[in-house]
């Protein structure tokens, strides 16, 4: 089966500045490919660019079937696109926002009345499709672009962090709606700052500083990049006491975490809930809890965060001459 | 082809919504135009009368009265002060409190009588050229008609007492003025303040209107749409085609009540004409939507054209008394064609015959302005 969407050396340059460097990987017909990454890592810059928005500087995609770089206007009649900005029209309702693009897309007719009723049933738009959308609050709004992006029953959608600013309830909601999309067979292309949320994804590609520095399932990302145990600590002000617990034999980690922290233990060192306790009790902050859990992607993408800053490191000091 | 009707449609519709719903701008479309017409026809009214004059009459005899009435008489002049001497005469001229002093000397009856050349003084305020003027053939022309009727008194004196008829020639040359007989100004000005109030209206505030989008964030929705730019651009452009029409048809109206404007021609012709004036200016304004980032950019954009337009246009300054170049550089202007079919259909009840060239040109200028806005309108962000 030919992939949804197959990204190639996909490279974009800002003046001199490379948001987006040699991106390559491909996403499968019907899967919920989740994008993550810091504030600035190139999330939004790629979807622009998948959505024939932005022209690459190197490297094409190809998108249901279509080049970026050659088609994009033949991909716009296949694919949704939720911006990370709310950009539909504010002064507009949800109903006239949606019978204006219905009909950029050349849904007229009894045919556009049927989609608008039923996207308006599925993101539960009812009671407020008549209010201009600039008076909505944000939840709703995301709402009603997501009921936009998919109004023209595209192959493939792409929606740049859809629950931003969406309270807990409303954003598990927005995910039975992406995996419901998902199962009735649409692509799911989606960015989230939510690593709770990237569970929910088939597979992950973790952006940091423009590359693609990890690609996988999330259960295997875990695996590869957090193995050994992770523990979970509270204590009182433990952000203060982080550097006595790295001194510990084997710590690959020790990180903010909710709370408390995260520790991350090599496999097979001799570090315990015992030595965690001594360690912190030692520095006069008596631990209040301490588990182990299994790793999340937070874990994940600390852990590859902080490597690529590393492997960054060093080819730069490769590169400068000085 | 009938997608391209659903999505023009539904461009429209959105703009049309979007216009409606915006208090500020349908007043600036639908209300301001017409308080600006009336305003600026009154204010660039270039008749002149009642011209404020101080009369200084040294004479006083019975016969320098009666001159004095007739001057005053038809309206260019009217007495607002009297003064002994010139003196006084030129302070009312330099304080602004007149523009025009006459002075009769001592002794004008006595010349008269005795067939010597009697002078008289008329002091004019130059600094407004044109109404100085007026007030300055007014007198004279008033002076040497009753040089004449004195000249003719002494004839028919003369051929009494000689018993025989004495009689001379002169020549009266008077020019009949066509189709704005009163030469009221307002006629001739008013179609203008139309055309300056109608590109106003439209040039800019679809000039603005990408760029607004743009600056807000709306435009990357609808680049990510199939949406072409040319029903993109066509879109944006009816619904103030429509604006543009109830412009003008308020425009004339209030016209004919307000300034007697005449409305000789046939209204379905100049209805086509507009059609395609604005064309033109909505088409410049995309245009120059397409180049700006922002709504500033946008704005002082439609500045730059419409500044040129209006002053290359006719509307003001007669194109026959500009330089050769700018003479050719009005033939670019799509406000001169406008502005030359109003007046000729309103006051001369021009046709279509009458106006092909300008009319052609209209259309031909429309669609490529339209259509070079749809080329350079690019569906990528930068
Ligand atoms: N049009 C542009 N001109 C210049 N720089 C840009 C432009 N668009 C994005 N950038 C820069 O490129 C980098 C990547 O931006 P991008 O929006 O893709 O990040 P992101 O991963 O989506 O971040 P966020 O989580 O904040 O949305 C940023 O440093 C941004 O400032
Ligand atoms: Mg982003």
């Amino acid at each position: 089966m030919t992939p949804a969407i197959r990204v190639e050396h996909l490279t974009r340059r800002f003046g001199a500045f490379t948001a987006v460097r040699d991106v390559s990987f491909h996403v499968e017909k019907g899967e919920i490919f989740g994008y993550l990454g810091a504030n600035g890592a190139g999330k939004s810059t790629t979807i622009r660019m998948l959505c024939g928005l932005l022209a690459p500087s190197e490297g094409d995609a190809v998108v249901a079937g279509h080049r970026v770089s050659r088609e994009p206007e033949a991909i716009k009649w296949r694919i949704g696109y939720m911006s990370q900005k709310f950009s539909l029209y504010r002064d507009l309702g949800a109903r006239e926002n949606l019978e204006f693009y219905g009909g950029a897309y050349g849904l007229g007719g009894r045919r556009l009345r049927r989609r608008i009723a039923e996207v308006v049933e599925l993101t539960d738009l009812a009671e407020v499709r008549d209010v201009p959308t600039g008076e909505l609050p944000g939840g709703i709004r995301q709402r009603v672009a997501l009921a936009n992006a998919i109004l023209h029953e595209p192959e493939i959608v792409f929606l740049d962090e859809p629950t931003a600013g969406v309270d807990p309830v409303s954003r598990r909601a927005f995910w039975r709606l992406i995996r419901h999309m998902a199962e009735a067979g649409t692509t799911v292309f989606v960015t989230t700052h939510y690593m709770d949320e990237a569970e929910y994804c088939a597979r992950i590609g973790l952006m940091v500083a423009g590359r693609l520095a990890a690609l996988d399932t999330p259960a295997a990302l875990k695996r590869r990049h957090a193995p050994g145990t992770t523990w979970h600590v509270e204590a009182p002000a433990i952000l203060r006491h982080l550097a006595a617990l790295r001194r510990l034999p084997g710590v690959v980690e020790a990180t903010a975490f909710g709370r408390g922290a995260h520790v991350r233990v090599a496999e097979g060192a001799p570090t315990g809930e015992a030595e965690l306790r001594a360690a912190l009790a030692a520095a006069g902050v008596p631990p209040t809890l301490v588990e182990p859990v299994a790793p999340t992607l937070e874990d994940v993408f600390l852990a590859v965060a902080s490597a690529d800053e590393q492997a960054a490191g060093t080819a730069a000091a490769w590169e400068d001459p000085a | 082809m009938r997608r391209l009707l659903v999505q023009l449609r539904a461009v429209v519709v959105k703009e049309a919504r979007q216009t409606v719903r915006d208090r500020r701008m349908l007043f600036m479309l639908l209300v301001a135009p017409v308080f600006q017409l009336v305003m600026l026809g009154y204010a660039v009214n270039l008749d002149v009368d009642h011209v404020p004059t101080v009369v200084v009459d040294q004479d006083r005899t019975p016969t320098s009265r009666e001159h004095l009435r007739g001057l005053l008489a038809d309206g260019t002049l009217e007495e607002t002060a009297r003064a002994d001497g010139v003196a006084e005469a030129n302070r009312l001229l330099d304080a602004g409190e007149a523009s025009v002093a006459v002075v009769i000397p001592r002794g004008f009856t006595r010349d008269l009588a005795r067939g010597e050349p009697a002078p008289v003084q008329v002091l004019l305020d130059g600094s407004d050229p044109n109404r100085s003027n007026i007030a300055g053939a007014a007198a004279s022309q008033y002076f040497q008609g009753a040089a004449l009727d004195v000249v003719r008194g002494r004839l028919e004196r003369l051929s009494a007492a000689m018993g025989r008829r004495v009689s001379f020639g002169t020549i009266d040359a008077r020019p009949r003025i066509f189709y704005n007989p009163r030469l009221d100004s307002a006629i001739f000005m008013v179609p203008g303040v139309a055309v300056l109030v109608l590109i106003l209206a439209t040039t800019v505030v679809t000039a603005m209107g990408i760029a607004r989008e743009r600056e807000v964030g709306t435009l990357e929705q609808v680049l990510v749409t199939p949406i072409s730019p040319g029903v993109l651009m066509a879109g944006k452009a009816l619904p103030f085609v429509a604006v543009g029409l109830i412009d003008v048809t308020t425009a004339l109206t209030v016209s004919a009540w307000v300034f007697d404007l005449p409305i000789r021609g046939s209204l379905a012709f100049l209805g086509v004409a507009t059609l395609f004036y604005l064309m033109t200016t909505l088409g410049v304004g995309l245009f120059i939507s397409t180049v700006s980032e922002t709504q500033q950019q946008a704005f002082m954009g439609g500045v730059f054209f419409i500044l040129p337009a209006i002053l290359l246009s006719g509307i003001f300054t007669p194109i026959s008394s500009m330089p050769a170049w700018m003479r050719a550089l009005t033939w670019l202007n799509p406000v001169r064609y406008y502005i030359e079919i109003l007046r000729a259909v309103l006051l001369k009840a021009a046709g279509p015959a009458d106006l092909a060239l300008q009319t052609g040109a209209l259309f031909a200028y429309g669609l490529a302005i339209i259509g070079l806005a749809s080329l350079r309108f690019r569906k990528r962000l930068r």
